[in-house]
């Protein structure tokens, strides 16, 4: 039997929660996570599912050395995932384009799919122009979900430097958003 | 800077769930690099000892129903939950106890039919026929928690045999004194059987929780095998002392109840009804989330009919119980 042999094993690790981690529920959870932090970092498409995947692979290699009691995993995991991102930026200089990368979005009719891909092409082009700090810490907050004292711990920033970077980061999105046309 | 300033839905829009052919790919390739390495050692030593502990667990503590067809075996099925507080340092001490892989009281053990990984499947309606029953959804859900995946781990089965030598020289080990092992637990089989598991998660952005739901699973012992006798060298083992293994391995309805060890420094537990039936709610200190603030968790585990449910995560307790007693009847 996979995963540990018995049903009392797992009945075991249901009842106790054991201390031993559950790396399918880790994958589960941090999965979209890690794939939409890269999403946000380097556009939607092949390169992000890679650089998510490289993470993973690192993470699972190392993930003997993760002590639960030193550090919680989504930290330890997003330290992996932002050394991916800077060794992806170092080897290639690759500044994937966020706008030349498309995927079909989910919609029920054909004018929304045509409608929501729009507005991703044009938000894709916007978190684009974003300095290399500004997307980081935007695809940290939306991408990975983080508070911005998660923030503030993964990055090494104070909270009140991350608050004041994304918002200026944000507030220039939204005024860009609301100015352009879509297609420029 | 407040979070919910930033909290702009605009920005929210480019976030996507990932294909979930390539988190299938990527979670295969994981596994194959986990059973390179021997899958992760903590892991192992985890399940190895709770597989060990089977002797403490296993064969007393999912109930004893009926006698099987071939007049051979005793069958136990769960059908309700009940705690037991232990110390935790004793399951440390039976994991450093443990240096056979699993093997710990066991001579042999063999895989009849590997249970194979978890799986996702895209609704109930897919899981369903595989598990065998008609996986309920929740009608109710807690503000913001959203239904995110669903796996199901097909069925499993697996025997093993005790080694009376080895729970002995367990036994001595942990200094559990005034312990008879009973004879005749030598060379026999028992049989484990565990049914198909359905897991649907759900999350929110700080939250998330899993509702477990599967038939029973079933253990086979030869017939004649002492089980009050087995339970009470289980709870011994397990740290309880002579008097308060005694009592609770008399008290126990072996017939029907699984024992569910908890730790004594970390949870409350108390019994609850769910549809009418008897629950068992624990609640833990939970787990640390990627702000490394604690949040509490929750678990329930109970059964309706031949289904066994177990749903946890970093819920309340109230929200919990709502979202069982949601469950279609």
């Amino acid at each position: 039997m996979a995963n540990g042999d018995a049903t009392v094993a797992r009945l075991w690790l249901w009842a106790t929660r054991a201390r031993a981690t559950d790396w399918d529920q880790r994958f589960a959870v941090e999965l979209p996570r890690v794939y939409n932090f890269f999403r946000y970092r380097v556009g939607p498409g092949p390169v992000a599912e890679d650089l998510t995947s490289l993470t993973f692979e690192k993470a699972w290699g190392a993930r003997n050395r993760y002590r639960e009691d030193r550090a919680a995993f989504g930290t330890w995991l997003f330290t992996v995932a932002r050394n991916v991102a800077i060794d992806h930026y170092r080897s290639a200089r690759a500044t994937v384009s966020l706008e030349d990368a498309e995927e079909i979005p989910g919609g029920s009719t054909p004018e929304e799919i045509a409608e929501r891909r729009s507005d991703e092409t044009h938000l894709g082009r916007l978190l684009a122009r974003r300095t290399e700090r500004e997307r980081e810490l935007l695809a940290l907050k939306y991408g990975a979900e983080f508070t911005n004292r998660e923030i503030a711990r993964v990055t090494g920033l104070t909270e009140s430097n991350v608050g004041t970077i994304l918002h200026r980061a944000v507030q220039s999105i939204r005024a860009e958003w609301d100015k352009e046309p879509e297609n420029e | 800077m407040n979070d919910d300033r930033l909290d702009d839905p605009l920005l929210h829009q480019y976030r996507r769930e990932p294909d979930p052919r390539f988190a299938r790919s990527l979670r295969e390739r994981l596994r194959r690099a986990e059973r390179r390495q021997g899958i992760s050692r903590p892991v192992m030593r985890a399940l190895a000892t709770a597989c060990g502990i089977g002797v403490v667990v296993a064969l007393f503590a999912i109930p004893s129903v009926r006698v099987s067809a071939q007049a051979l075996l005793d069958l136990f099925r769960v059908r309700r939950f009940a705690a037991v507080q232990f110390d935790e340092a004793r399951f440390e001490a039976l994991r450093s106890a443990d240096q056979d892989q699993g093997l710990l009281v066991f001579d042999r053990k063999e895989t009849i039919r590997d249970a194979g990984p978890p799986r996702y499947v895209p609704t109930r309606d897919a899981a369903s026929p595989e598990a065998g029953f008609a996986v309920s959804e929740p009608s109710y859900l807690p503000e913001g928690l959203r239904a995110d995946s669903m796996f199901i781990q097909g069925e499993g089965e697996m025997r093993f045999t005790v080694s009376e030598a080895k729970l002995r020289s367990l036994l001595d080990r942990l200094d559990v004194k005034g312990v008879t092992v009973p004879s005749g637990l030598d060379g026999h089989w028992v049989e484990v059987r565990k049914p198909a598991v359905v897991m649907q998660k759900f999350r929110s952005k700080r939250r998330h929780a899993v509702l477990i739901q599967a038939k029973s699973p079933e253990v086979s012992i030869p017939a004649g095998w002492d089980v009050e006798q087995l339970g009470e060298i289980g709870l011994r083992a397990l740290g309880l002392n002579s008097t308060e293994a005694r009592r609770i391995a008399k008290a126990t309805d072996w017939r029907n109840t699984l024992l569910v060890p908890v730790p004594l420094d970390v949870t409350t537990f108390r019994q609850v009804t769910v549809q009418g039936n008897s629950g068992l709610l624990i609640t833990t200190k939970g787990e640390t989330g990627p702000d490394g603030n604690h949040r509490e968790g929750t678990m329930l585990m109970w059964t309706s009919g031949d289904r066994v449910y177990c749903l946890r995560g970093t819920l309340s307790a109230r929200e919990v119980m709502l979202m069982a007693e949601s469950l279609p009847s």
